[in-house]
C-alpha cells in the first residue's frame, strides 16, 4: 500500500476520507490517540476497509496483546473457519505471478487462507491436497507451457495425474492474439482439472497483452464464487490470527509503474554499437528515470511504452478511409496496436465488414498463410473498407509495452536504466517494416526525448546471494544486456565470485556489443575469462553451444565450484539450443545418457543455478 | 655504459627467435590486437597489425576498440604464380581477407583486414598454395624481385631463378613460423631456451633494419635498382649471361624535415659471375649485419651503414669476406622502368599480356570486375601470371589460339587492357596509405586516380596524353611507390597536402628534386599545367619530361646518390583556396 499512499497527493486523501463519511464508514475521531497526520494516514486506509477486513484488524490487537502477554494468541471471540485456497502460477516474465501474489491478499478480504505456489515447485500432492484452486497459466513459445512450468505441466496431462474430485477450481489464461496458440497452456490446464473430476467454480478467462483491468475483476468474481458462503454476508466477526504465520510478511512487490501508469524518464544517451558496415544494429540506451519507486535489480527488465511510426498510423487510417482525421492518426499513433494481426482480429473484421472473403482470411491455413509476413495494414488495403473511427478503434487492442533486459546496476548508474535493443526491420510485399518500439528508439528517438518507462521485476534471474559464487553468463546479440548489469552490480558490492562470459554475434569487428567495457572487468578481475562465437567471421557458422561444447571440462569444473549458470537472449535463436547443449555436457560428467543429463539441468534449476532469461 | 641499442633489438633478442608471446597473444580472444612488441616480431612472418582508419572516430563511442586487422604479405620471389595459386589467393581474398587482392611495388600480393582470430586458417590456406610468408617483412632480406616475366628470355630466367634461390638462401631459419601459424600447437614455450644455432646467417638479432634484394634484367628497369639495398644487373655478353654487375645502398625512405635521413640511388660497385651471385649477397648481408646502426632506426638502413662507414670501406669488407675481390663492373643501359602494357611474345612464341591494374587493386565493382575477370582467367588458362614491381600482372604463356578467349573474358568483365589509357596513368604508381597504413600522413591510392583524370585535361590540351610521363604518389615519406625515383613525385605531408618532386629520369637512374611544397589538388594542376605546355613546346627530339623539367630550369638536377636535399629552391606557393 505504500507506494499508492505516498503518490496520492493530500487533497485528495482528504476527498476520499468525505466520501467515506458519506457512506458512513468507521474512521477515527479527531481526538484519537494519533497525530493528525497519522489520523489521516490510518482514516485513508480504514475508511476503505470491508467488514472482514475489520473484523481481521479486531482479531489482529486482541491477539496481538494476547501474543505480547506471552500465552498462545489468545482470540478476542471465536474464530471463525477460514477456506484455504491454493493459487497457482505458470509464469516466464512474472505477469501470472504477479497476479497470483495479489490474488493472495485479496483471499484474506474473502475470508480465504491463500496458499501461493509455482508449478514449478507443485506436485500432486499439492493439488489432492487442494480444496480451492485458482490458476493463472501463460503460454509461452508457440503455445508452449513456461520453462519453469514444463515439468509439473506434463505431470499433470499425464496418466499419472490424480483424481481430483471434489476439488473446486478456475483458470485465467494469459496470452498474446498475435500468437496462433492463443492461450494454449491455460486452455490446457483447465480443461485437465475438469477431466481429472473437479469442479469449475468459475468459466476461464483467454486474456491477451492488456489484461490487468479483466484480470482483476475475473479474480474478485472467481473468489466470490470459492469463498465460503457466510462471508458474501460480510457479518463482522473476529478473524484468529495466526502469528506464527505469515500474516505478517506482506509479499507485495508489487511495482508501482506499470505499463498503465508509466513514469517518463528523458533519453540521456543512445548509441547504435554495432560498427559502421555491420549487418547489425543494436542501440544502446541510456534513460534518466528518477521517482521514488521507481528501484530494479539486474535481471529484471524495463518496459517501455512505445509510439508507433506517425507514417503508418497515417497509412492505416487512410486504409479505412479516415486518412484526413488527425485525432484518429494521433490516436493510432500513440494508443493503438496497428501492427499485430491477429486471427480474432480478420474475425471481427470479416463480421463488421460482412465481407465473405475476409471470413474466408480468417480460416486457420488461409490466415496463416497472409499473416505470415503481413500487418494489419495488409488486411485494410486487401479488402479495403470505410471504417467510423468507433468501428475501427473496437478492433484494435491497445499498443502493449515491450520488454528489456535492464543492462545497468542501479549502484553504478543511480538514477538511470540502461537497455540494449535490437532493431527490428524488415521488408515484405514492397513494404519496409519495422518493430515497433525498437524503431521507435532507432529511428523516432533522440537524446532528450521523453520516454514512457515502468519496472517488471524478474525474481527468477538473479546474481547469487553470495558474491563469491562463480557464475556462467551465456547469452547471444542482446542477450548480454542483463550481464552489463550483473557485473557493474558484483563490482559495486565488490563481488569476488568468478565470471565467465559466453557471448555470440556475427562479426567480431562490428558487433562485439560492449567489446571495451568487456576488457576492462577481464583486467580488473571482475571477469575471470571470456569465449566469443562469431557465426559469420569464417565459411562455417560458430555459435555459442559450439564454445560451451569446447570448454566442457571447464565448464562442469565451474559448475563442481558451486556456479550459476545464466542464458540470455533469443529463444528459438540460442537458448533452445544452450539447453541441449548444457544438459550434453553434463551428461557427460555423469557418464550418462542426455536423461542424466537432463536431470542434473533441472535439478540446477530448482536449486536457482540454471537461470534463463529468454524472449 | 648504458646499452643504446634500438628497442626492436631486445625484442629481437628476448624473442626467442621470432616466437615471442604471438602463439598466447592470438589465444586472446578480448581483443582483435596483439601486444606492440608481439606485432613487431610478426612482421618476420610477414604480417601487420593494422586498423581501419576510416573508422577511428566512432569507435570507443560504439564501446568497440579499433578496428583491428591484419595486414598479410606474401613472399613471391620474382611474381611468378601458377593459375592454380591464383585461385587460391583469390579464394583467400574472398573468405578471409577484404574481397580484395593488391599487388605491390614489390611483385607479391598483400591481403587485408585479415581479423586475429583467422590468422592461424590463412596463413594455412596460404601454405596450402604451396606459398609462404616468411620475411615478406621485418629486418631481414626481403622478397627478392626480378625483371618482370621470366617467360621471356634465358637470361629473364636466369634472373628468376637467381631471385627464388637468394631469396631461399637468406630466408630466416628459424621454426617460429611454422610452430605459430601451421601446426599452432607446439610453440616452444616462453620458459625454454632459444634454441641457438637456429639462425647461421642473421643469428638472435637479424639485421638492423629490412633489406631488399632485386634482380634486372637491361634494357628494362622496371624492379628499380636504385632503390634496393642490393641489385644484380644481368650482363649478357654474345647472347648468354657473362654474370652480374653488382649494386649496393638503395633505398627510399625518410622523414619530413629530418636531413639526416635521405633517399639514395644504389652505387655499382661490380661485377660477379653467376657461380659467385649467391655467396656475395651474403656476405654483403653479414656486411650489414655486423657493421649496420643499430641504436637509431631511421638511420639503420644499409644506404647510411655506406654514408658513415663510406662505400671504399664497404667494398673491400665484402672482397674481405668473400676471399676475392669482384670484378670491375661490365656497361649496361636502362631504357625505362616502366611496362610495356598490352601483348608481347617471348622467345619461345609463347603470348604474354600484360594488364595495367590500378594501383596494383584487384576487386569487383558494378560492371567493372577485375577480380572475377582475372579468376575466370586463371580458371580457364593454366599459364600462370607474374606480378611486375609496377603493381601490373601479366598473364604469362598464352598461345596464339588462346589470346582472343582472355580477351573476351576481359571485355565481359568491363576490364580494358590499359593500351588506349593516358601514356601518364599507364606510368602511375600510389602506395596504399589510409584507410590501412597507420603511417600514412596523406591519401595516395584514393585519391592519384581521380588527380591523374584532371592531370589528363592539360595533357590534352598540351596534346601529350599519349606521352610516358612516370607519376607516383605515396601517402607519406617512407616511398613505398618509390616516389623519388619518378618524373612527378608527389610525397604526402598532411591531408590534402602534397610535396610535389620534379626531374628524375624516366630509366630510373636519378632521383628527383622538391619542387613545390605542401601543395592541394588545385595547387599541383596549377603548378604543372603551364610546364606540359612548355614541354610540350619546347622539348628535343626524344627528351623525357624529367629532363626536360631540369634543362628548363624547374629543379636542379640530384647529381649524387646522396644529394637528395641539395641544390633546392623550391617555388612559394600561396595556399590555395
Ligand atoms: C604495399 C607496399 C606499397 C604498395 O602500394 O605496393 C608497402 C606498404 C607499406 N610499407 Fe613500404 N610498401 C611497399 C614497398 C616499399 C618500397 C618500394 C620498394 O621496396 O621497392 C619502399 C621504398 C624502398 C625502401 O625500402 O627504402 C618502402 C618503404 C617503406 C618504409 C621506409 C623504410 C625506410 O628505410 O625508411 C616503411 C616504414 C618502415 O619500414 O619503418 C614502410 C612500411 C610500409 C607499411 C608496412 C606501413 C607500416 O610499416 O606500418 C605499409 C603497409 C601499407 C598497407 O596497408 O598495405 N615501407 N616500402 C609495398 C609492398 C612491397 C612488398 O611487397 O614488400
Ligand atoms: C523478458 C524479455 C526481455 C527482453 N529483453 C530484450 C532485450 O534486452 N533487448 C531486445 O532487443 N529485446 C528484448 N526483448 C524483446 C523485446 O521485448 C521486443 O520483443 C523486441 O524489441 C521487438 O519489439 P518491437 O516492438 O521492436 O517489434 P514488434 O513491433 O513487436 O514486432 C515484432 C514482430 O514483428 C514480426 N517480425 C519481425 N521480423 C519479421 C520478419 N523478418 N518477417 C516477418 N515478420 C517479422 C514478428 O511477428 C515479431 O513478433 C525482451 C523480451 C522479453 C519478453
Ligand atoms: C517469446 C514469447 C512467446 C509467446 N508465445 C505465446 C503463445 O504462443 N501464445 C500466447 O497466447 N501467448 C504467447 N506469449 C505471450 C505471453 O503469454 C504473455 O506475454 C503473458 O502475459 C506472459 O505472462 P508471464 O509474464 O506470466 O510469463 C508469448 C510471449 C513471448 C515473449
Ligand atoms: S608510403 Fe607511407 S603511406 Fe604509403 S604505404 Fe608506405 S608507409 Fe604507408
Amino acid at each position: 500500500m505504500r507506494e499508492i499512499w505516498n503518490v496520492r497527493p493530500r487533497a485528495e486523501r482528504n476527498e476520499k476520507i468525505e466520501e467515506a463519511l458519506v457512506t458512513a464508514q468507521p474512521l477515527l475521531p479527531k481526538n484519537a490517540p494519533f497525530t493528525p497526520e497519522e489520523i489521516d494516514a490510518l482514516n485513508s486506509v480504514v475508511a476503505r476497509t470491508t467488514p472482514q477486513q475489520r473484523a481481521w484488524l479486531a482479531g489482529f490487537f486482541a491477539g496481538f496483546e494476547a501474543a505480547q502477554a506471552g500465552g498462545a494468541a489468545q482470540p478476542a471471540a471465536a474464530p471463525k473457519p477460514r477456506q484455504p485456497l491454493t493459487v497457482l502460477y505458470a509464469s516466464e516474465s512474472g505477469n501470472a505471478e504477479a497476479l497470483a501474489l495479489r490474488t493472495k491478499k485479496l483471499a484474506q478480504k474473502h475470508g480465504l487462507d491463500a496458499k501461493v505456489i509455482d508449478f514449478a515447485d507443485a506436485d500432486f500432492a499439492t493439488l489432492s491436497k487442494a480444496k480451492n484452486i485458482i490458476v493463472y497459466a501463460a503460454t509461452w513459445g508457440e503455445g508452449d507451457p513456461p520453462s519453469r512450468a514444463v515439468d509439473f505441466y506434463n505431470a499433470l496431462m499425464s496418466e499419472e495425474a490424480p483424481r481430483l474430485e471434489g476439488v473446486r477450481f478456475a483458470v485465467l489464461a494469459l496470452g498474446d492474439t498475435a500468437y496462433a496458440q492463443f492461450c494454449a497452456t491455460g486452455k490446457a490446464i483447465d480443461a485437465r482439472l475438469e477431466a481429472l473430476g473437479a469442479t469449475r467454480a468459475h468459466d476461464r478467462v483467454d486474456l491477451d497483452l492488456d489484461y490487468a483491468k479483466q484480470a482483476a475483476e475475473w479474480t474478485e468474481k472467481a473468489l466470490g464464487e470459492l469463498a465460503p458462503a457466510a462471508d458474501a454476508a460480510g457479518t463482522a466477526t473476529v478473524v484468529h490470527v495466526d502469528f506464527k504465520g505469515s500474516g505478517l510478511v506482506a509479499e507485495d512487490d508489487e511495482p508501482q509503474f506499470t505499463v498503465e501508469n508509466p513514469l517518463t524518464g528523458e533519453i540521456s544517451a543512445l548509441v547504435n554499437l554495432n560498427g559502421s558496415g555491420s549487418t547489425r544494429e543494436t542501440w544502446h540506451v541510456e534513460i534518466a528515470a528518477e521517482a521514488r519507486g521507481f528501484s530494479y535489480l539486474p535481471g529484471d527488465a524495463i518496459g517501455v511504452v512505445p509510439e508507433n511510426d506517425p507514417k503508418l498510423a497515417l497509412e492505416v487510417a487512410e486504409a479505412v478511409g479516415l486518412g484526413s482525421d488527425g485525432s484518429v492518426v494521433q490516436k493510432l499513433r500513440e494508443r493503438y496496436d496497428i501492427t499485430t494481426l491477429s486471427r480474432p482480429l480478420v474475425e471481427a473484421y470479416a463480421k463488421l465488414t460482412r465481407r465473405t472473403d475476409a471470413a474466408k482470411l480468417a480460416e486457420q491455413e488461409a490466415f496463416t498463410r497472409f499473416a505470415a509476413d503481413r500487418q494489419l495494414v495488409d488486411l485494410f488495403e486487401t479488402y479495403a473498407e470505410k471504417l467510423s473511427p468507433e468501428q475501427l478503434f473496437g478492433l484494435l487492442r491497445p499498443l502493449p509495452g515491450r520488454l528489456y533486459s535492464v543492462a545497468s546496476s542501479p549502484k553504478a548508474h543511480p538514477g538511470e536504466a540502461h537497455l540494449l535493443i535490437g532493431a527490428v526491420r524488415w521488408e515484405s510485399h514492397g513494404r519496409k517494416r519495422g518493430g515497433v518500439a525498437s524503431t521507435y528508439f532507432a529511428d523516432r528517438r533522440k537524446v532528450g526525448d521523453a520516454v514512457r518507462v515502468y519496472v517488471k521485476p524478474n525474481r527468477h534471474f538473479r546474481l547469487p546471494e553470495d558474491g563469491n559464487r562463480p557464475i556462467i553468463m551465456i547469452g547471444a546479440g542482446t542477450g548480454v544486456a542483463p550481464y552489463r548489469a550483473f557485473l557493474e552490480e558484483r563490482v559495486e558490492l565488490e563481488q569476488k565470485g568468478k565470471g565467465w562470459l559466453v557471448f555470440g554475434e556475427r562479426n567480431y569487428t562490428n558487433d562485439f556489443l560492449y567489446q571495451l567495457e568487456w576488457q576492462e572487468h577481464l583486467a580488473s578481475g571482475s571477469l575471470t575469462r571470456i569465449d566469443v562465437a562469431f557465426s559469420r567471421d569464417q565459411p562455417e557458422k560458430i555459435y555459442v553451444q559450439q564454445r560451451l561444447w569446447e570448454a566442457r571440462d571447464e565448464l562442469l569444473g565451474w559448475v563442481e565450484e558451486g556456479a550459476h549458470i545464466y542464458v540470455c537472449g533469443d529463444e528459438k535463436g540460442m537458448a533452445r539450443d544452450v539447453d541441449v547443449m548444457l544438459s550434453r555436457i553434463l551428461a557427460e560428467s555423469a557418464r550418462g545418457d542426455d536423461e542424466a543429463g537432463r536431470a542434473k539441468l533441472k535439478e540446477l534449476a530448482k536449486a536457482g543455478r540454471y537461470q534463463r532469461d529468454v524472449y | 655504459m648504458t646499452d643504446k641499442r634500438s628497442k626492436n633489438e631486445f625484442i629481437k633478442e628476448a624473442s626467442r627467435q621470432l616466437r615471442g608471446t604471438i602463439a598466447e597473444g592470438l589465444a586472446d580472444v578480448s581483443t582483435g590486437a596483439i601486444s606492440e612488441d608481439d606485432s613487431q616480431l610478426t612482421k618476420f612472418h610477414g604480417t601487420y597489425l593494422q586498423d581501419n582508419r576510416d573508422v577511428r572516430g566512432e569507435r570507443s563511442k560504439k564501446k568497440l576498440e579499433k578496428a583491428y586487422g591484419f595486414m598479410i604479405r606474401v613472399r613471391l620471389p620474382a611474381g611468378v604464380t601458377t593459375s592454380k595459386q591464383w585461385l587460391q589467393l583469390d579464394a583467400i581474398a574472398g573468405t578471409y581477407a577484404n574481397g580484395q587482392l593488391r599487388l605491390t611495388t614489390r611483385q607479391t600480393f598483400q591481403f587485408h583486414g585479415v581479423i586475429k582470430t583467422n590468422m592461424r586458417r590463412t596463413m594455412q590456406a596460404i601454405n596450402a598454395a604451396l606459398l609462404d610468408t616468411r620475411a615478406a617483412c621485418g629486418d631481414v632480406n626481403r622478397n627478392v624481385l626480378a625483371v618482370a616475366n621470366p617467360y621471356l628470355s634465358k637470361v629473364h630466367a636466369a634472373a628468376h631463378e637467381l631471385a627464388v634461390t637468394i631469396s631461399a638462401h637468406l630466408l630466416p631459419r628459424t621454426g617460429a613460423y611454422h610452430e605459430v601459424w601451421l601446426d599452432g600447437e607446439k610453440v616452444i614455450d616462453s620458459s625454454g631456451p632459444a634454441p641457438k644455432d637456429e639462425e647461421p646467417i642473421y643469428g638472435q638479432h637479424y639485421l638492423p633494419r629490412k633489406f631488399k634484394t632485386v634482380i634486372a634484367v637491361p634494357p628494362s628497369n622496371d624492379i628499380d635498382i636504385y632503390a634496393n639495398d642490393l641489385a644484380y644487373i644481368a650482363i649478357v655478353e654474345n647472347g648468354t649471361l657473362a654474370g652480374w654487375n653488382v649494386a649496393i645502398g638503395g633505398g627510399m625512405g625518410m622523414t619530413h624535415g629530418d636531413l639526416d635521413t635521405f633517399p639514395r640511388t644504389a652505387d655499382v660497385i661490380g661485377f660477379c659471375t653467376p657461380e659467385q651471385a649467391v655467396d656475395v649477397a651474403e656476405k654483403i648481408v653479414t656486411v650489414q649485419r655486423d657493421w649496420g646502426n643499430r641504436e637509431d632506426r631511421k638511420r639503420a638502413r644499409f644506404k647510411y651503414t655506406i654514408e658513415d662507414r663510406g662505400l671504399d670501406n664497404v667494398v673491400a669488407e665484402v672482397n674481405r669476406r668473400l676471399g676475392y675481390d669482384l670484378q670491375p663492373p661490365r656497361p649496361f643501359k636502362f631504357e625505362s622502368t616502366g611496362d610495356p602494357i598490352g601483348w608481347i611474345q617471348g622467345a619461345d612464341k609463347k603470348w604474354h599480356l600484360t594488364l595495367f591494374i590500378e594501383n596494383g587493386r584487384i576487386k569487383d565493382e558494378p560492371g567493372w570486375t577485375l577480380r572475377s575477370a582475372l579468376r575466370e582467367i586463371a580458371e580457364n588458362h593454366p599459364g600462370g601470371f607474374v606480378v611486375t614491381a609496377n603493381q601490373n600482372l601479366i598473364v604469362t604463356n598464352v598461345p596464339a589460339k588462346g589470346k582472343a578467349k582472355i580477351e573476351a573474358i576481359l571485355k565481359e568483365h568491363g576490364i580494358a587492357i590499359g593500351t588506349d589509357l593516358s601514356g601518364m596513368r599507364r606510368n602511375s604508381m600510389a602506395c596504399v596509405a589510409l584507410p590501412t597504413c597507420g603511417l600514412a600522413l596523406a591519401e595516395s591510392e584514393r585519391f592519384l586516380p581521380e588527380l591523374i583524370t584532371a592531370l589528363e585535361d592539360s595533357l590534352d590540351r598540351a596534346g601529350l596524353r599519349n606521352d610516358e610521363i612516370v607519376i607516383r604518389m605515396t601517402g607519406c615519406p617512407n616511398g613505398c611507390a618509390r616516389p623519388y625515383l619518378a618524373e612527378i613525385g608527389l610525397v604526402g605531408r598532411n591531408p590534402g597536402l602534397y610535396n610535389l618532386y620534379l626531374g628524375a629520369a624516366f630509366n630510373g637512374e636519378r632521383m628527383n628534386k622538391l619542387y613545390a611544397e605542401d601543395v592541394d589538388k588545385a595547387g599541383i594542376l596549377r603548378l604543372l599545367d603551364p610546364i606540359f605546355v612548355r614541354y610540350a613546346k619546347e622539348r628535343q627530339q626524344g627528351e623525357h619530361f624529367g629532363d626536360f623539367a631540369i634543362r628548363a630550369g624547374y629543379v636542379r638536377p640530384t647529381t649524387a646518390p646522396n644529394a637528395f636535399h641539395a641544390d633546392l629552391n623550391p617555388v612559394k606557393v600561396q595556399a590555395a583556396e
